[in-house]
């Protein structure tokens, strides 16, 4: 169990939080490595769907992140997104996958120190909860 | 043949008995309605109610199937081999299978097992089952299998007949596998004449409460294209919603789906139920699709049934009467008003 | 509700007379105790087909969408709020439609009234205003209206429609003080491993006949999420995670769009409480965005707008 790591599906809108992971790791900080990140365009583009999919597969924790509400590239689609996220994230809550594993963020470009920050503290949130159990698609059960 | 009458309660433990010899599969209240599962200390059957949600066709020719799989696995001994997938076929019994479903396996043969094409899982899995039926004492109003060529009943399919007595079960075997079953059930006596009288007033009775008469016998003759081009179909198919519930429920439908899963280094091969009422059912990979409308798919249920299946099997229609659509359809659509509707056509 | 029934039908009448309509979409009284057919009727020689009573569970705005012909139709409060939403959803448009406005006073659980029967075959049931009696072979029994609703009925706070050319009856008085969500508020009391045994219960005996969805008058995709391919995001067999899946996706779809029409719940042939995973999504709209769906043409889709000060404490 304690040298169990988590696997966290990440996206991260190519705009601002892709580019505030790519200048942590210029700026040669250290962040854990447990993030498999996905690049969208924007956090409008991530939807239930793929967050689904990525607890399908086995993924222990889902990290979300876009440019801050008005910093948009495409002017609204965080607006749209933090709505969807909202809602999703109380369902997904609901039916039983435990409140530690879906995060999401507004990170900025120039805001590495940010994303190193949000990153260690969504690493250590999953890694207490311990192995995803609920929504993973293995072998079909059937006959 | 051997003829039986067990108390109610000896025939459970009879059933119980027999486990080292049989799966047996018996009617079980679940919440609100009664499920064929497989007998066991939790699972106490219920032998006093009218028919199963589902049908027990499941049983046979389940939901959701593996035929084959392979494993990338390199430490695996069979590795890169594509291998059918080992079953359960050792004998199994339902017990408690309503006539019309058992017909209904008998309706369904021609398209698993004919001289052309055998579905090796769907014989394997009929040919270890035994089907031990209980008698309809009170059909219900949405029965109507005696239009069809059964009976509440009929031995059509049937390996056992139960008779409910009240008190008792009078237990007739009615061919070699029935006989095979019962003999090694144990408990119950010898049956007697007054036993077997009784079942067979019992029998008489029940075809006369069987109220609803649909007219089948014109089907045959109707001219396929004509019946295809009838105007009635938009009025029939307005309140359809297309959804999947009558083909899932019903005995006699047949229809599949064969989908490929991956699951890291292992594949499946997984045949599941589909309908003739989902638009993606004739979706070509072309993208062109046939039924694309609501009416051809409605259209095409009734006409497989009541028509197609007619002409091609001389074997009557491809429903046994036992009336789950008719009482689960969200919309209310009808097969007796439809099959009254082309008859006369 | 029975005495709606000649008010329907003079109504129907007349439009075909004055030619307002090309089609009336109503119910007309089913083959079997407990259930109506919804029926098309395309003149006025076929008015007296239509039917009212409390076992119009099915929602007739299914069967509106992608129309083009002029339409009348039937609304109760749930329904009409459907409409609204098909409007403001570009499906059809409201100079298309005539609607009969309905005040409901809840449509009776044929479920419940089974179990209370002891699942004995009913061969027929009347309606006499606040009861009903049913009847069988040897019983009859005879219940109060109000304890027999359907779940979404007896929490209704839209009985009367939101939207109508005209009404066949005044209105009727609203509930109060009715507590719409407490099932889902025991259920957001529980810890995640109990919330998740509840859920892979009640979906246990899915057949994935897709019911829900096709009486779900919202769910008009023309490639539903299940049927897509590339890639594909639930599996088709009856697999627990993927039946899950299927639930919570197809119920997030509905997300701010449903009306607790309870058609879902109806249509369902197991009976699963296809309502839990959206009465959830209905309980956050309301208290995170203070939304309810279909209430008036003037508001765009709850999902489709934004302000700058939605609700962002989740977010860090």
């Amino acid at each position: 169990m304690n040298d169990w790591e988590p696997k966290i599906t990440t996206f991260l809108c190519n705009w601002c939080s892709y580019g505030a992971a790519d200048l942590a790791g210029v700026s040669r900080f250290q962040y854990p490595p447990n993030f498999r990140v996905i690049r969208v365009p924007c956090s409008g583009r991530v939807g239930p769907k793929f967050i689904l999919a990525a607890f399908r597969h086995g993924s222990d924790g889902v990290w979300v992140s876009g440019c801050h509400p008005g910093d948009c590239h495409y002017l609204e689609g965080n607006y749209y997104a933090r709505r969807k996220f909202a809602l999703l994230k109380g369902l997904l809550e609901h039916i039983g996958i435990e409140p530690g594993r879906l995060h999401f963020s507004w990170i900025s470009s120039a805001e590495a120190t940010k994303f190193v920050e949000v990153a260690q503290e969504v690493a250590k949130e999953v890694k207490a909860l311990g192995p995803a159990k609920h929504f993973i698609k293995k072998r079909a059960e059937v006959a | 043949m051997t003829k039986k009458i067990y108390t109610k309660e000896e025939w459970i433990k009879a059933l119980a008995g027999l486990k080292s010899s049989y799966r047996i599969f018996v009617p079980v209240m679940d919440g609100d309605f009664y499920i064929f599962k497989a007998m066991d200390e939790t699972k106490i059957p219920g032998f006093d109610f009218k028919n199963t949600r589902l049908s027990p066709k499941s049983l046979i020719y389940p939901q959701s199937e593996r035929m084959f799989e392979y494993t990338l696995d390199e430490n695996a001994p069979d590795a890169n081999i594509i291998k059918e997938s080992e079953k359960d076929y050792s004998p199994r019994a339902i017990v408690g299978i309503r006539p019309c479903d058992a017909h209904a396996f008998q309706i369904v043969r021609p398209n698993f097992d004919n001289p052309e094409y055998q579905d090796p899982w769907w014989i394997r899995r009929y040919e270890s089952t035994t089907f031990v039926g209980l008698g309809c004492n009170e059909p219900v109003s949405t029965c109507f299998c005696t239009s069809v060529g059964g009976g509440p009943f009929s031995e059509k399919g049937l390996d056992v007949l139960i008779y409910d007595l009240g008190d008792t079960f009078l237990v007739k075997a009615l061919t070699d596998k029935g006989e095979t079953f019962l003999n090694q059930a144990r408990g119950g006596k010898e049956a007697d004449e007054k036993a077997i009288s009784a079942g067979e007033d019992l029998a008489a009775k029940a075809v006369d409460k069987i109220k609803t008469k649909v007219p089948t016998d014109k089907l045959k003759d109707k001219v396929q294209t004509e019946l295809f081009d009838a105007p009635f179909w938009d009025d029939v198919a307005f309140a359809c919603i297309n959804c999947g519930i009558c083909t899932y429920l019903c005995p006699t439908c047949w229809c599949f789906d064969i989908q490929d899963e991956v699951f890291k280094k292992q594949g499946d091969r997984i045949r599941n139920w589909d309908s003739c009422m989902f638009p993606l059912f004739t979706l070509h990979g072309s993208g062109h699709n046939p039924r694309s409308k609501k009416v051809q798919r409605v259209r095409q249920r009734f006409m497989h049934k009541l028509k197609y299946y007619v002409d091609k099997y001389n074997n009557g229609i491809q429903c046994s009467g036992c009336g789950r659509c008719i009482r689960n359809c969200p919309a209310n659509i009808d097969i007796r008003e439809i099959c009254e509707l082309m008859n006369r056509f | 509700m029975l005495e709606y029934v000649e008010k329907i039908r003079e109504t129907a009448r007349k439009l075909f007379e004055e030619g307002k309509v090309d089609v009336f979409i109503g119910y007309k009284k089913g083959s079997v105790p407990m259930m109506n057919q919804p029926v098309l009727i395309s003149n006025a020689d076929q008015v007296d087909l239509l039917y009212w009573d409390s076992n119009c569970g099915l929602n007739l705005c299914n069967y509106l969408t992608r129309r083009t012909d002029r339409i009348g139709i039937v609304a109760n409060g749930c329904n009409s709020r459907n409409i609204v939403t098909h409007i403001t959803e570009n499906q059809i448009s409201r100079d298309q439609l005539y609607i009969v406005g309905i005040p409901c006073k809840g449509m009776i659980d044929h479920r419940a009234v089974q179990r209370a029967v002891k699942q004995r075959e009913i061969l027929s049931i009347e309606e006499q205003g606040d009861t009903f009696t049913v009847k069988g072979k040897d019983f009859e029994d005879t219940f109060n209206k109000s304890d027999y609703l359907q779940r979404n009925c007896s929490v209704c706070t839209h009985r009367n429609p939101v939207i109508f050319d005209e009404m066949v009856a005044p209105p009727v008085e609203e509930q109060i003080g009715v507590d719409a969500y407490k099932d889902v508020k025991e259920i957001e009391g529980m810890d995640p491993d109990k919330k998740w045994e509840f859920f892979t219960r009640i979906i246990e005996n899915c057949i994935r006949c897709y019911a829900c969805r096709n009486a779900c008058p919202l769910c008009y995709c023309p490639t539903c999420f299940v049927d897509e391919s590339k890639p594909q995001w639930v599996g088709k067999s009856s697999d627990p995670i993927d039946t899950m899946t299927f639930h919570i996706l197809r119920a997030y779809h509905c997300a701010g769009r449903c009306t607790d029409c309870g058609a879902c719940e109806r249509a369902c042939p197991v009976g699963i409480p296809v309502r839990q995973f959206t009465k959830k999504l209905n309980k956050d709209a309301k208290e995170l965005f203070s939304w309810e769906a279909g209430l008036t043409l003037d508001q765009r889709p709850l999902l489709d707008v934004f302000r700058p000060d939605d609700y962002n404490d989740f977010i860090r």
